[in-house]
């Protein structure tokens, strides 16, 4: 959230270019451009890239519902049924429900035209590109609750605005794949991913997972020699990483579905004891096989 | 009826109570048995499972239907997460499942583990083997529950809790039967709330609401394409519980969102029609040709 100075100018959040607009008590919208940076293989926009736009949707449709209190993501889902190109994407949230521990937010994600408009099928309809879910757990406000600067007139607009990716988002995050065979991916933790928690940001630990999947199942040194994309992902956050770097311990499962594959991804703050801090399973399918167009 | 208590029978127990806490497992022939926590091993139990695969609860990838799996997956997650807060209880509050194999061989076999103990919830881990096809890692879930004040509900147990497999049914009832579910085509599919599908909060048990979303989802593709597209059968599946069911009839809608070849997700929610029409739970099911 652009709250209680957070993001910092130089963060990941403020590079995506996030532009987001509360539009009523419990809903958000936030938007991105489709850079080729924040793209993967088939120029899909990477499925780690959109659930930190969803997290951040999440979040802010959560904003009022929740006040005074503040929240941290416990869950996240993201399921990719079209391909996710732009020019702008946008996440719209709504809160389904607000219970005294717990506010559970779906989100939809949309591909806009150059001038913000939905992009349409041939039925003249915008269907959802992506479909996302979030668990937030609700935490008592306290002093050190960042400060909400959240005006009483809808809609609330805000932008966070960096200097942009000027390279692959992996890169500029410092992922490195240390063995794709075994999918075992490895990122130190610095300032420019952290959360207003201090620990790595949720959508930069879904995308460790997502990369640590994509280099297991399909990377250029993948066992079937395919290149392919992940569309499903299911994270659970269990704990926060803090310390790093944060390390990847990767299951694949055995398949019988469409080509591609499932994998497990735990992630592990290696250097706070190897504490376990998330959970990724991930779904992934050849890239061919996206843009095919479905249903 | 199967149940924890058969190595401990104790006539104070109400039965009716009981037989509702374990007639859902019973169905799929559950076994289950806690492991205690070791030494160095952290705090909790964790859990096993064992499901056999009898033809009635075949599906159309020729293993477990997974509506049946994820029945499973909560009995075994919400039973272990319920352990490791006792003397308080749980109830689901989400569950997120991939499931990766569809032609199991069986029978199941199911390792739980928990993950966190919060304030206010807990989270589980399963994992699924095909003990048929060399224990091959088929299936993965995180299960998460809400931690609350069991109030009168008996919750004595034997420990460890051991529930051995239930003897077959030599004439079983179809999942869509046992479980109460219209039949139907279309994005629109009911079930009936009967009493043998409450839990022992008394609402329907969340098993019951992953079988009607498998069912649901599944016809809501079939019915649009034409029959010579072939089977399909659920696979991954997300489900929120945001509030209980309690009154039915319940209604499960659905929405075709799009996937990709072969693979189709479709956005399920299901109404308490008799209490205000309710929404009650709200995911996904990822939908494979087959």
């Amino acid at each position: 959230m652009a709250f209680g100075g957070y993001p910092p100018a130089r963060h990941f959040l403020s590079d995506l270019g996030m532009e987001a607009e509360v539009t009523s008590e419990t809903t958000a919208s936030v938007r991105i451009r489709a850079t080729p940076h924040v793209t993967g293989p088939g120029g899909s926009v990477r499925a780690g890239v959109l659930a930190t736009l969803v997290d951040v949707v999440g979040g802010s449709a959560a904003l009022r519902a929740l006040h005074p209190d503040w929240m941290a993501t416990a869950d996240l889902t993201l399921q990719v049924v079209q391909p996710v190109v732009g020019p702008w994407v946008e996440a719209r949230a709504t809160v389904l429900r607000r219970g005294r521990t717990t506010l559970v937010v779906e989100a939809l994600v949309f591909n806009l035209d150059e001038d913000g408009a939905d992009l349409v099928d041939p039925d003249g309809r915008a269907a959802p590109v992506a479909w996302a879910s979030m668990t937030f757990a609700v935490l008592p406000g306290r002093d050190s609750t960042p400060v909400r600067d959240l005006s009483e007139e809808l809609p609330v607009r805000w932008a966070m605005t960096g200097a942009g990716l000027d390279q692959p988002v992996t890169e500029v995050l410092g992922i490195t794949v240390v063995d794709a065979a075994d999918g075992v991916v490895s990122l130190p933790v610095a300032e420019y991913l952290r959360n207003s928690f201090g620990a790595v940001q949720g959508g930069v630990m879904a995308t460790i997972g997502e990369v640590a999947a994509t280099a297991m199942l399909g990377g250029p040194d993948g066992p079937d020699g395919e290149p392919v994309v992940v569309t499903d992902l299911q994270v659970a956050y269990l704990a926060l990483g803090r310390v790093g770097p944060i390390v990847s311990r990767s299951k694949r499962l055995a398949g019988d579905g469409p080509a591609g594959g499932s994998v497990v991804v735990e992630l592990v703050d290696q250097g706070a004891d190897d504490r376990l801090t998330t959970v990724v399973n991930a779904r992934a399918v050849p890239v061919g096989s996206m843009a095919a167009g479905h249903p | 009826m199967s149940d924890l208590d058969q190595s401990r029978p104790d006539p104070a127990l109400d039965q009716s109570a009981l037989e509702r806490r374990h007639a859902v497992g019973a169905y799929f022939r559950l076994e289950r048995w806690e492991i205690p926590a070791v030494p160095d091993g952290g705090p909790f139990p964790t859990i096993g499972g064992r499901a056999p695969l009898d033809r009635h609860q075949r599906g159309a990838g020729g293993g477990l239907r997974t509506g049946a799996l994820l029945t499973s997956i909560d009995s075994l997650g919400g039973l272990l997460c319920g352990l490791s807060v006792q003397p308080e209880w749980i109830v689901t509050t989400s569950l997120m499942a991939t499931v990766a194999r569809l032609s199991q061989v069986g029978p199941l076999r199911f390792h739980g583990r928990v993950l966190r103990r919060g304030r206010s919830a807990v989270v589980a881990a399963l994992d699924v083997v095909d003990e048929g096809a060399a224990d091959q890692a088929v299936a993965s879930a995180v299960l998460t529950c809400a931690v609350l004040d069991p109030g009168d509900m008996d919750l004595r147990f034997a420990r460890p809790a051991i529930v051995p497999m239930p003897p077959p049914d030599p004439d079983p009832l179809a999942p869509e039967e046992f479980f109460r579910i219209e039949p139907g085509t279309g994005p629109v599919t009911r079930l009936e709330l009967a009493d043998h599908l409450r839990n022992p909060w008394g609402i329907l048990h969340g098993g019951a609401v992953a079988m009607l979303a498998d069912v649901a989802s599944c016809r809501a593709v079939s019915s649009q394409r034409d029959h010579a597209h072939g089977a399909v059968a659920a696979a991954d599946t997300v489900l929120h519980y945001l509030r209980p069911i309690k009154v039915g009839p319940v209604e499960a809608r659905c929405r075709v969102l799009g996937g990709s070849t072969g693979r189709t997700v479709v956005r399920v929610a299901i109404h308490d029609v008799g209490n205000d029409d309710r929404l009650a739970t709200v995911g996904t099911v990822t939908v494979l040709d087959v």
